[in-house]
């Protein structure tokens, strides 16, 4: 271990911040907000202050080695390019939510419990994307699947959103088996837990264990990521506190399952098949989403569908090997979409639902907030000069030129469908008519618009969708330290990619598709409700069941009920019956072994 | 010749263990069965462990047993299982009869045939090889600490009306008390269950996966 | 090495496997039925043990040893704990009794 140094420092501080932070509010008690407002807030902002200052600091060694014993490894913490990255995201965004969730949740019971698990979730995930060990990977995994079950569920007494805690914790539980298989079968293989040895040794994986390792990763990061077809829990974490679904979508969890794929793509891009999968998940989960979101009536459900697409073409992006457009979609993605959420945030906090069809005319009653929603959903429909312009022009772009023609034309219909239902989203809450059975005419008239607290957060976010994408350049050079290989491509200058971006046929043809979308509403907007009806009756139908996948979802469940349900009788509940159950398959299995061997 | 004693020892405790009616004597028993395996556990060449096994096997289990049967108070046992003896019987003594013809006995040609012997010493093993099952155990150290605060936290008045006597049949307490008594961060389920609770049905399975599907 | 020991310290683990099976199935007691867990995992502690030194690797059984007592110990102690909250809020420690729970 080298001596302490700067880079130890603040890599130790970046999760170590956040933890003490979750005791050190558990520890101020409910009875005192203020206290844990300002404590919650303060280590957050100091644990996103430690990652920016890692940002320039970054190395591809390791620079925190705790050893394990010779059974395990060390567990390691390299804050390399990537890492620090997505560990600045994390921390950043995260910190945001945090101040965010002071005015949002002043009404709230159990403080204490909700900021705790929040900066634990964020501690877990910055150290997921440092940690340089594949357990130690594993470990962080699991605790940030944890604290999105326990942060989905917060409102405890409320059966949806509990329900909605499990179902994120059992599919992305069904990822984390994927994980697991592949971490242990890497070991198995090469004796060795390091992700950086794994990286170099790769290709003396056979063959067979390597599309193992692959392909269980690949679970992992669509079951994280909600990709098709583990997608169907995003939308029901929506019950969450929103801060907390701002969390989930653009700082933490999410972004695990594509850091997942970025992190190894090296070592699996030459699994046979394997490409062609990623590519398929990020497609269809980009078009199916786009789809869902169209048809979505429930706000926060619209921003959920537009996540799920919007990591799709991020995953599409890793698939066809352009990491770097990849993450920097991500960086947009992360503030853009934190932007969009806190947004919506103050929107339901005011209006008291989340149903688009009962808000509408809300611009005038709050300006600020509409105008900073505005500038998020700009940057999603990937309006040029926002961040988001750039990087899906990125992405389309290495599209075009390393992938299947097929999957670029898919990725270019989304781009204008994502433009189509960001439009109709700013059109239904902020500028259409209000609802017919609309709360507004009883909403409090004197409620106004964001308290200082979320503007402060709002406004950093703003900032950030404008200014980000100045920052490709130096973000390239960042995502080179402690990379081996050419996957990542080289970009050197901002000045390069905008040139790149500029010059390219690709961004015309994606900016006239965009504009189609725009144009698509604003006709849409002028017919009369049936218009919809008649013309995308069977598209609707089609959507609205979640493209069948829910349905897939119900009838597994439905299989496993029934099953249950005949079972059932074996469940005495008495200790003693079920211990005949336990003895009578430990004979069994024994049996089996006896007559084999 | 000694180590068929001890072993006889100790299984002629462990069946007293299990035969004994009071909770006690059972307990007392059950540090006998810790004593003897203590000594035949250094007599295998495992010191450290021997020691570990009395102190705390034989030492401090048997204190918590003394204490825990002092609260919660000797209940006159019913000797009679819910099982029929032959049944248990058998089934207690089938998988050990497999087990032992598949792997009775031991002798060097069959499994350990593989092995070389291991040149370290405990302490080497313990911290240097295995560092991470140390850490593991000072985590479940801690939970353990922090499950039997939150368990043993004062039951609050108002609770303990539940308490029936046996002749009525248990009452199932009401949610409320489960939760006053100690803080429950991560278990969001019970509160959940509070609607069902003074029905006659504790939330049934399916009830929840209706609720996973929405 | 002389392995006699070792084949006795095996009949006595699948002994205690036998008595502590038989125990689980036939107690009623929570109480006891934690001091039955206590001799089934007294049976992993010696086989352990005796598989550590059949196998010339003492100090690796030894260690894996350790690991389950501290885990047991910790079973036990939220065992008791648990029981101890079961006997305060429903007044009995029949397993039968508890079971009525689900009705």
């Amino acid at each position: 271990m080298p001596s302490i140094d700067l880079t130890t420092i603040l890599t130790l501080l970046t999760v170590g911040f956040l933890w003490i932070g979750a005791v050190a509010v558990l520890w101020a008690g409910d009875g005192r907000r203020q206290m844990q407002n300002l404590l919650a807030a303060g280590f957050a902002v100091a644990a996103g202050l430690a990652a920016l200052g890692l940002l320039p600091l970054a190395t591809g060694q390791a620079v925190v080695r705790i050893a394990m014993g010779s059974f395990f490894g060390d567990f390691t913490f390299v804050p390399d390019g990537l890492g620090v990255f997505l560990a600045a995201v994390a921390t950043v965004v995260g910190s945001l939510a945090v101040i965010f969730s002071i005015d949002y949740m002043h009404e709230e019971a159990q403080l204490g419990r909700y900021y705790a698990l929040v900066l634990f979730f964020i501690g877990a995930m910055a150290g997921l994307v440092l940690a340089g060990n594949l357990l130690l990977l594993f470990l962080f995994w699991e605790m940030v699947a944890f604290c999105s079950y326990a942060l989905i569920s917060f409102h405890n007494d409320d059966p949806k959103a509990v329900a909605g805690g499990i179902k994120a914790l059992v599919i992305t539980q069904l990822g984390g088996l994927g994980l697991l298989a592949g971490v242990l079968t890497a070991y198995a293989t090469l004796g060795n837990y390091q992700v950086e040895y794994f990286l170099a040794n790769a290709h003396t994986v056979p063959p067979a264990a390597l599309a193992v390792i692959a392909f269980g990763f690949l679970i992992a990061a669509a079951a994280k990521s909600a990709q098709v077809p583990f997608h169907t829990w995003l939308p029901d974490a929506m019950e969450a506190p929103t801060p907390v679904s701002a969390l989930i979508h653009a700082a933490t969890m999410v972004n695990a399952g594509v850091y997942l794929l970025a992190r190894f793509y090296p070592a699996f891009a030459d699994v046979p098949g394997w490409r062609t999968a990623v590519m398929t998940v990020g497609v269809l989960s980009a078009l199916l989403a786009a789809g869902l979101a169209l048809m979505a009536t429930d706000l926060k459900r619209v921003l959920a569908y537009s996540t799920i697409s919007q990591l799709g073409y991020m995953v599409y992006a890793v698939g066809v090997g352009a990491i770097f457009a990849s993450q920097f979609h991500l960086l947009s993605h992360a503030v853009f979409k934190a932007l969009l959420f806190l947004g919506a945030g103050a929107v339901i906090h005011l209006v008291g639902t989340r149903d688009m069809q009962q808000m509408g005319g809300l611009g005038r009653q709050m300006p600020f907030v509409r105008n900073v929603f505005v500038i998020g959903a700009l940057a999603l429909a990937g309006i040029p000069i926002l961040n988001g312009f750039w990087s899906k022009e990125l992405i389309l772009e290495a599209g075009f030129a390393g992938g299947p023609f097929a999957a670029y034309v898919i990725m270019l219909a989304v781009a204008g469908l994502t433009a189509l239902y960001t439009f109709r989203t700013v059109w239904l809450v902020f500028f259409g008519p209000p609802g017919a059975d609309s709360p507004s005419r009883e909403r409090n008239p004197a409620a106004g618009d964001a308290p200082p607290a979320m503007r402060v957060a709002l406004g950093t976010l703003v900032l950030g969708t404008f200014v980000t994408w100045l920052l490709a350049g130096p973000f390239g050079n960042l995502l080179e330290i402690g990379i081996k290989g050419p996957a990542f491509g080289h970009v050197s200058s901002t000045l390069r990619v905008v040139e790149e971006v500029l010059a390219a046929p690709t961004t015309l043809i994606a900016l006239i598709v965009v504009s189609l979308g725009l144009a698509v509403w604003y006709w849409r907007a002028k017919l009369p409700a049936n218009a919809t009806a008649s013309g995308a009756a069977g598209f609707r139908a089609w959507f609205a069941r979640d493209g069948g996948f829910e349905g897939l979802n119900h009838a597994i469940a439905g299989l496993i009920q029934g099953s249950s349900e005949a079972l059932r009788t074996t469940q005495t509940g008495q200790l003693n019956w079920n211990i005949v159950g336990i003895a009578g398959g430990l004979a069994i299995v024994l049996a089996i072994l006896a007559l084999g061997a | 010749m000694s180590s068929i004693l001890l072993v006889a020892g100790i299984l002629v405790c462990a069946v007293q263990a299990i035969r004994a009616t009071r909770l006690l004597v059972a307990a007392l028993w059950l540090a006998g069965t810790s004593g003897l395996l203590a000594i035949l556990l250094y007599m295998l060449g495992a010191h450290e462990v021997a020691v570990v096994e009395l102190s705390v096997g034989a030492g401090l289990v048997t204190v918590l047993f003394v204490f825990a049967i002092g609260i919660a108070g000797e209940e006159a046992m019913d000797a009679h299982g819910l099982l029929p003896t032959p049944l248990a019987t058998g089934l207690a003594i089938l998988p050990l009869l497999l087990l032992g013809w598949l792997i009775l006995p031991v002798n060097s040609t069959g499994y350990l045939a593989g092995f070389t012997a291991g040149t370290a010493d405990f302490s080497n093993v313990l911290w240097q090889q295995r560092g991470l099952d140390v850490l593991v155990q000072i985590v479940l150290i801690f939970a353990g600490v922090v499950a039997v605060l939150g368990l043993l936290a004062e039951v609050p008045a108002g609770a303990r009306e539940d308490k029936v006597s046996p002749a009525e049949g248990v009452r199932v307490p009401s949610n409320k008390d489960l939760l006053s008594g100690t803080t429950i961060l991560f278990a969001p389920e019970i509160r959940n269950q509070q609607a069902e609770i003074p029905g006659d049905h504790i939330a049934e399975p399916e009830q929840a996966v209706e609720e996973a599907h929405r | 090495m002389n392995l006699a020991p070792l084949n006795v310290a095996l009949v006595g683990v699948l002994g205690l496997l036998g008595i502590g099976m038989y125990g689980l199935l036939m107690t009623r007691n929570l109480i006891k039925t934690v001091i039955v867990l206590q001799i089934l995992v007294k049976a992993a502690v010696l086989a352990l043990v005796m598989a550590g030194s059949a196998a010339g690797q003492i100090h690796l059984g030894q260690s894996l040893a350790l690991t389950v007592i501290v885990a047991d110990t910790i079973v036990a102690v939220v065992g008791l704990a648990l029981a101890i909250q079961v006997r305060r809020r429903c007044g009995t420690l029949d397993v039968q009794a508890l079971a009525t729970l689900r009705r």
